[in-house]
C-alpha cells in the first residue's frame, strides 16, 4: 500500500539512496513493513509521523545503527550510493565515512571541544599536526560554533558548553568527517527556540552538498526545511513526496489528519 | 515524607558526630600517660669487667617506673639499704636511696637499695639521691661509678633532660664537680677516690649524688610527640605509644591491595558492562556480588591455609625470611575482599554512560576498542574512580584478614638496598584496626594503653573521613554532566 503521490522523477537530482521493500523486525515484533523510497541527492528530507511509527527505525537501519539491538533482523534491499551497507564484506568504517549521524540529545564526547571534533578525521583519514587543526576550525566553522569558542576550543569540555551548542558541537563533530549523506534524529527537540533556528539555518546551508534526512516531531519546521517529506504511520511508509504537496494536498486522509494536527 | 529524609540525615549526621565524640572522649586517657625513666647504678672496682649492670646485684635501680603505685606503699617492702655487716664477706661496695629527694630530709632508716616512684607527668620535674660506699674489705686507692639504663628504657624517648650530679663528696676528699648528661652518654663509669665505710653511720656520710630529671616540654605535647615515634609497645616496662608503623602498615597495606585489585576489577567490570552477551552477565554479576559477602574471616583461614605456606616456602625463602605470614600475604587476600566491591561499583558506573553517547562513537565509526578507551572509560572516570575509593575505605578498616595473615609486628619497610625493598614485602606488619582488635581484650579500662588504642580509632576515623571527601571531590570533578 505505498502511494508516491508527487514522487520524484527522472529530471531531478540523482536518487542517493534507494530502499526497497526493507523490512525491520526486533525479534518477532516488526517495526518497518515494505518500505520502498527513493532520497534524492543534495536534498532535505523529513521524516514525521506519530510516536513509534518507525520513522527513527527506520533513519538508524540505514547506517546499521541497529545491528547490537537483540533479535534485529531485516528484510529488504538497501543501496547507500550504490551499495548495499549490509552487503557481505561491507566496510563498516567507509559506511560511516560516507553516512554521518546526529542525535536527538546532544551527545558531546568527554574530552576538550577539539579531541571532539579530531577525533574522527585522525582515524578516518589519518591527518594530524596543522592539517587537523584546520579540519577541526573548518568543521568547527561550517557548524556556526567557531565564532562562540574560538579562544578556548583546545581546552574546553564539550561537556561544558550549553545544550544548543553541544548539539551544534556534535554537528561539527559529524561533518568533520565528510560525510555525503547525514542523517538528524529529531535534532532539535532538546533545544530551545534559538539553538533550533541557528540548527535550522545549518541544515539549509548543508543542503547545499549534502542528502539530509531528518526526523522530526514539528511540523513547522518539518515545512520550513525540507524539500520532501516522508510520512511514516504503524512501520509504513503512508505517503512520500515533495514537501509542499504533502503539507498541502496530500493524498491521504491519515496524512492529512496529521499535517493538519488532528492526532498525534 | 521530607520531614523523614530530614530526620534519617539527622540521624546520620548525630550517629558521626556521636562516634566523633565517643573516639575523642575515650582519647583522653591517652594523656594521663605518666612518662618513666629508669637507671642503674653501681659501684665497681676500678679494675674488672665492666659489668652488664641489669645482673649486678649490687645496683641500684633508680626508677619513676612502677604502674600502679605513686609512691612507696607502707605495705610494701624496699629493699634496705645494706649493712655493713650485711655486706661483708659478700661485696666490696654498698649502694641506696632515700626516699626523700633532699639531703637534709634524708632518714637513714627510710634509704634503700632501690628507689621505686609512681610514673611521672611529662611536665614535673623529679629528684632521686644515691648514697655509695665502700666496704672496708676495698683495699684500692681508686674506685668506679657505672651507670646504665634499666632494661628496654630507652633515654632518647624521654621527654626530660637526665644530669647525673655529685651533690656531696666525703670530707677530706677533693673532686672535680661532676655532672653527666645521660641522654648523651647513655652508659659509663667514672673514677673516684675510694670511700670507705666503717660504720653504718659512716654510710650517708661518703659520695651523694643526684638524678635530676627536667621537663623539656608541656605534657600534651609530650604525649603527641610521643605517639609519633617508630615503635608501638604498650606492654614493655618503659611502653612506647608510636602509632607510626602501624599508620605506615596500613596504608601500605592497602595501596598495595588496591593495586592489585584494580586492574582486574577494572577489566572485568568492562568485561560485564560492554563485553560480556546479557545472559553471561545475568548470571555473572550477581556472583561477584555474592563474592562480596563472603565473610572476611573465611578469606583470612583461605588465605592462612593456602596463600601464607605457598609464599613462606617461595618468596619468603628466597629474601631469606621465614614465615608466610606478612605484608604481601594479607595484601593479596585484601586484594580478593576487594575484587567484587570494586567491580560491582565500577560496572555500574561503565553502565551508567549514556546509550548516546555510545551511539555517537558507533556513528563515528569507532571500534569497539576505541569506543572503550576514548568516551566509555573517560565518561565512567567519575564512577570508577568512587568505586576505588569504596575499595581504598573498605581496606583501611578492614580488620579479620590482617589480624590473621600479617604476623602482627609493628613495621616500617626499609629501602636500603632492593634486596630490602623486596623482603620489605614478606615482613610481618601490623595494622591500625588488627592492632585495636588484638589489643583492646587486654588493656586496663580507661587506662592509658585504652587511650591510645582509642587515639588510634581516631585517626582511623579521620583518615577514613578524608580519604572519603576527597575521592567525592574528585570524583564530582571528573564526572560527566549531561
Amino acid at each position: 500500500m505505498i502511494h508516491t503521490n508527487g514522487s520524484p522523477t527522472a529530471t531531478e537530482t540523482p536518487v542517493v539512496i534507494d530502499v526497497n521493500g526493507l523490512s525491520v523486525y526486533y525479534s518477532e515484533k516488526q517495526a518497518l513493513k515494505g518500505i520502498s523510497a527513493k532520497i534524492h541527492d543534495n536534498k532535505v528530507t523529513t521524516l514525521i509521523g506519530p510516536s513509534g511509527c518507525g520513522k527513527s527505525t527506520f533513519l538508524r537501519t540505514l547506517n546499521r545503527m541497529n545491528d547490537r539491538i537483540p533479535g534485529f533482523r531485516i528484510e529488504g534491499d538497501i543501496k547507500i550510493s550504490g551499495k548495499n551497507p549490509y552487503g557481505k564484506g561491507t566496510d563498516l568504517l567507509a559506511l560511516r565515512r560516507n553516512v554521518g549521524m546526529v542525535f536527538q540529545k546532544p551527545n558531546p564526547f568527554p574530552m576538550t571541544i577539539y579531541e571532539n571534533i579530531a577525533l574522527g578525521p585522525k582515524m578516518h583519514y589519518g591527518i594530524k599536526g596543522k592539517q587537523l587543526d584546520d579540519a577541526v576550525e573548518q568543521a568547527l566553522r561550517e557548524a556556526a560554533l567557531w565564532e562562540e569558542v574560538k579562544d578556548d576550543y583546545k581546552k574546553k569540555n564539550g561537556l561544558n558548553l550549553s545544550g544548543g551548542q553541544q548539539q551544534r558541537l556534535c554537528i561539527a563533530r559529524m561533518l568533520a568527517v565528510r560525510p555525503e549523506i547525514i542523517l538528524m534524529d529529531e535534532p532539535c527537540s532538546a533545544l530551545d527556540p534559538i539553538s533550533t533556528a541557528k540548527v535550522e539555518e545549518l541544515i539549509k546551508q548543508l543542503a547545499g552538498d549534502h542528502t539530509l534526512l531528518v526526523v522530526t516531531h514539528n511540523l513547522q519546521q518539518a515545512e520550513r526545511i525540507s524539500d520532501y517529506t516522508a510520512f511514516f504511520m504503524f512501520g509504513e511508509l503512508v505517503e512520500h513526496g515533495h514537501s509542499a504537496t504533502i503539507f498541502g494536498e496530500p493524498s491521504h486522509q491519515s496524512t492529512q489528519d496529521y499535517v493538519s494536527g488532528r492526532f498525534g | 515524607m521530607t520531614s523523614l529524609v530530614y530526620a534519617s540525615g539527622g540521624v546520620i549526621v548525630g550517629i558521626i558526630l556521636a562516634i566523633a565524640y565517643y573516639l575523642t572522649h575515650e582519647s583522653t586517657y591517652a594523656f594521663d600517660r605518666k612518662f618513666d625513666f629508669g637507671y642503674r647504678f653501681a659501684l665497681q672496682p676500678i679494675k674488672g669487667e665492666f659489668e652488664d649492670l641489669d645482673i649486678d646485684p649490687n645496683a641500684t635501680l633508680l626508677t619513676a617506673n612502677r604502674e600502679g603505685m605513686d609512691e612507696l606503699d607502707e605495705k610494701e617492702e624496699g629493699v634496705p639499704f645494706p649493712t655493713i655487716e650485711s655486706l661483708a664477706g659478700v661485696a666490696k661496695f654498698g649502694t641506696g636511696s632515700p626516699q626523700a629527694s633532699t639531703l637534709s630530709n634524708a632518714i637513714p632508716e627510710e634509704t634503700f637499695k632501690d628507689h621505686w616512684k609512681g610514673m611521672k607527668r611529662a611536665d614535673r620535674s623529679t629528684k632521686f639521691l644515691l648514697f655509695g660506699f665502700a666496704t672496708p674489705e676495698y683495699k684500692d686507692p681508686k674506685m668506679a661509678l657505672a651507670w646504665s639504663p634499666d632494661a628496654a628504657f630507652d633515654p632518647n624517648l624521654t621527654p626530660f633532660d637526665l644530669k647525673l650530679k655529685l651533690v656531696q663528696s666525703p670530707a677530706g676528699v677533693k673532686t672535680d664537680p661532676i655532672e653527666i648528661d645521660l641522654r648523651k652518654q647513655k652508659t659509663g663509669r667514672i673514677e673516684l677516690p675510694t670511700f670507705v665505710a666503717r660504720t653504718d653511720e659512716d654510710r650517708q656520710k661518703g659520695y651523694v649524688f643526684e638524678l635530676v630529671a627536667t621537663p623539656t616540654m608541656s605534657h600534651n605535647v609530650a604525649v603527641l610527640a610521643g605517639t609519633m615515634r617508630s615503635e608501638w609497645d604498650g606492654t614493655l616496662a618503659y611502653p612506647r605509644f608510636g602509632i607510626v608503623p602501624l599508620i605506615v602498615g596500613t596504608l601500605i597495606l592497602t595501596i598495595i591491595a588496591v593495586l592489585i585489585a584494580t586492574p582486574f576489577s577494572i577489566g572485568a567490570a568492562v568485561y560485564l558492562s560492554e563485553i560480556a552477551p546479557n545472559r553471561v552477565r545475568e548470571w555473572l554479576k550477581p556472583l561477584v556480588e555474592l563474592l562480596a559477602s563472603v565473610p572476611t574471616v573465611v578469606l583470612g583461614y583461605f588465605g592462612l591455609m593456602l596463600l601464607a605456606p605457598f609464599l613462606g616456602n617461595t618468596l619468603a625463602a628466597a629474601v631469606g625470611l621465614e614465615s608466610g605470614r606478612a605484608l604481601l600475604t594479607a595484601a593479596i587476600m585484601m586484594a580478593v575482599l576487594l575484587f567484587p566491591t570494586i567491580t560491582s561499583f565500577a560496572e555500574d558506573a561503565l553502565q551508567a554512560v549514556p546509550q548516546s553517547m555510545r551511539d555517537g562513537g558507533e556513528a563515528l565509526g569507532l571500534t569497539a576498542r576505541e569506543k572503550l578507551k576514548k568516551i566509555i572509560l573517560p565518561a565512567a572516570k567519575g564512577g570508577i574512580i568512587s568505586a576505588v575509593i569504596l575499595g581504598i575505605a573498605r581496606a583501611i578498616g578492614e580488620t579479620m584478614i590482617v589480624w590473621i595473615l600479617s604476623g602482627g609486628t609493628p613495621f616500617l619497610p626499609s629501602f636500603a638496598s632492593p634486596k630490602d625493598a623486596v623482603a620489605n614485602l614478606m615482613k610481618p606488619m601490623k595494622g591500625v584496626p588488627d592492632a585495636i582488635a588484638i589489643e583492646m581484650g587486654n588493656v586496663d579500662f580507661e587506662g592509658v594503653h585504652y587511650g591510645h588504642l582509642f587515639l588510634l580509632g581516631l585517626v582511623l576515623f579521620i583518615i577514613t573521613l578524608a580519604i572519603n571527601t576527597i575521592g567525592q571531590r574528585m570524583a564530582k570533578k571528573v564526572a560527566w554532566r549531561s
